[in-house]
């Protein structure tokens, strides 16, 4: 699928670089290696690069967004050993040796996950830049809690904004997923 | 990405992480879940040339000590606080305020130790300063405050956001602070200078180890409120947390501990209005009064587009509430057994 290989991110040696831990040093490039969706990656990688650019800039998958860049927003959400957490504020270095999911991860084939059936079904998508943040964030809830109450869909996606749903769409997506009886599937 | 350079070591101990601090002095910031630190160096409001990553040092899972009080590894996250059985039936107090912090995310992602810790906010601080308010404010080293520029020199009123520390102080809680020297302990309160430019009273190279609270006596009832305007993924327009003590009649209030948070450059406790509780029987006349009180004297910094008079009405009518609501909390657990 992606080339698996070492890439050099950011080599730029500005007069904006600044003192490293060593007074006059530049910080040092790591090596790191991540399991994203299965498959190992070895990237190397200054300390100021988030785990955001890593995935969609070198290890080029771009269904995971970056919108806000500063932890607000959510579209960066994947999952880090299967907790949602935001690509945009985490560093890439702390990410060595773990275990990623991203929106990529979901289907299996063609295969949508449930998840993301029922986000079609509700017409829980409509300009689709939340929605990569909305799945993940809706998979980490229904692993930990397979039944949850619309108000624990609320608290679970608190951290995701959408801009053109209303979300109501989204968490009756989200009910549908679960198998629960209070919530009509659309097109089915 | 973050536009400077800077370096970044992990470390294996807390006490590691001292030395690494202590050597760096000034140019180094401890990492803890990034969700504060990492966007205020997006912004370039901080530049530190190290960072010294806490994400490899494993958290003790919260314990009740012999004499009954509990003990939370500041590394502990606020998902982890929220969900963990033992927090939510000894401090549910505890509980309650990590579960209204940011969002699920967020939550995941940062600490406790780092919620304490994180900065002071203001409109004009947090963004970036390439378009607008680009000289440097006094909390950047400038020489001017954006928002209340008749303010005297060096003083910055921003407006300190932490969900948690509020409830932490009216459960009269300590922290232990690890630093070059060892240990020490001081009360949460202590933890504030009241100072926006320097708001916490640590060093550079001090950290927080633990918090412990002690144990709830018989007759401990508690309230606690975020007000917001959405509800959810929204700093606070007033955190209200409120610890009772009531004598066994449970009506007179025996000891009261009062926080307002997210209103000024740190926690404030209204000591005045605590006391006007204290010996008297609960009705809602007296507890209305108490409100008012704090109101007036909190003095709430105009923040995020409310104003003084706005903010000053939301303590007042929430505190009430947040009073009435512990004391119903008492009368459902004596209804209840
Ligand atoms: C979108 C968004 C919403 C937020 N909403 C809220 C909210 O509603 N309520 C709220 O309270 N906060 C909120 N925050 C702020 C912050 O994310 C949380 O307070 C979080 O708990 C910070 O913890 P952290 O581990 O991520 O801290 P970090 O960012 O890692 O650290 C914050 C500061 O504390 C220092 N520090 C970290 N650990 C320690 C330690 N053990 N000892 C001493 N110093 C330490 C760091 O050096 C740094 O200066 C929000 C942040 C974002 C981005
Ligand atoms: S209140 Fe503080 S942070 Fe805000 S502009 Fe004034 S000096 Fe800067
Ligand atoms: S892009 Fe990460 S939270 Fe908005
Ligand atoms: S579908 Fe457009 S932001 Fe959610």
């Amino acid at each position: 699928m992606h080339e698996t290989g070492v890439v050099m991110l950011d080599v730029s040696k500005g007069k904006d670089v600044r003192v490293g831990a060593v007074a006059g040093a530049q910080s040092r490039t790591r090596l790191i290696s991540l399991c994203v969706n299965g498959e190992w990656h070895e990237v190397a990688v200054k300390p100021r690069i988030m785990l955001v650019e890593v995935i969609r800039d070198t290890i080029g998958l771009t269904g995971t967004k970056a919108s806000c860049e500063s932890g607000i927003c959510g579209a960066c959400t994947v999952l880090i050993e299967g907790r949602p957490v935001l690509a945009c504020i985490t560093l890439a270095v702390e990410c060595d040796g773990k275990q990623i999911r991203t929106v990529e991860g979901l289907a299996e084939g063609e295969k949508l996950s449930v998840v993301q059936e029922a986000f079609l079904d509700q017409g829980a998508v409509q300009c689709g830049f939340c929605t990569p943040g909305m799945l993940m964030s809706a998979t980490a809830l229904l692993e930990r809690n397979p039944k949850p109450t619309r108000q624990d869909i609320n608290k679970a996606l608190e951290g995701n904004l959408c801009r053109c749903t209303g979300y109501n769409a989204i968490v009756d997506a989200v009910l549908q997923a679960s198998g629960q009886e209070n919530v009509k599937p659309v097109m089915k | 990405m973050i536009l400077f350079d800077f370096d970044y070591e992990r470390a294996d101990t807390l006490e590691q992480a001292v030395a690494l601090l202590a050597r760096l002095q000034g140019d180094a910031r401890a990492l803890a879940g990034g969700t504060d630190l990492l966007p205020g160096m997006r912004m370039e409001n901080i530049r530190p040339g190290l960072l010294v990553s806490l994400s490899g040092i494993e958290p003790e899972a919260p314990q009740v000590l012999a004499d009954g009080s509990i003990r939370i590894d500041a590394l502990t996250r606020l998902a982890t606080l929220e969900n963990s059985e033992l927090v939510r039936r000894v401090v549910p107090m505890l509980a309650q305020s990590a579960h209204v912090v940011g969002g699920n995310q967020i939550r995941q992602m940062g600490t406790l130790g780092g919620n304490l810790c994180q900065e002071v906010r203001c409109l004009h601080l947090d963004q970036k300063h390439d378009y607008q308010f680009v000289a440097p404010c006094y909390k950047r080293g400038g020489t001017c405050c954006y928002p209340f520029p008749r303010n005297a020199p060096e003083v910055c009123w921003s407006v300190y956001m932490s969900d948690i520390a509020p409830a932490l102080i009216a459960l009269n809680a300590q922290v232990e602070i690890l630093g070059e020297t060892g240990t020490r302990r001081i009360d949460v309160e202590a933890l504030f200078t009241g100072n926006g430019l320097k708001p916490l009273a640590l060093s550079q190279a001090e950290l927080l180890r633990a918090v412990l609270i002690p144990a709830a006596a018989p007759g401990f009832t508690w309230g606690f409120h975020k007000s917001t305007v959405r509800g959810g993924l929204e700093f606070g327009m007033a955190v209200l947390a409120v610890a009772l003590q009531l004598a066994e009649d449970g009506r007179t209030c025996t000891d009261a501990r009062i926080v307002v948070g997210a209103v000024r450059e740190g926690p404030v406790r209204p000591v005045a209005a605590e006391r006007s509780l204290i010996g008297k029987t609960l009705d809602e006349e007296r507890m209305e009064q108490a409100a008012a009180d704090t109101s007036r004297v909190v003095n709430p910094l105009p923040h995020h587009g409310f104003s003084k008079r706005h903010l000053m009405d939301n303590i007042r009518v929430h505190l009430r509430r947040t009073l009435a609501r512990a004391l119903q909390r008492a009368r459902d657990q004596e209804a209840g057994r």
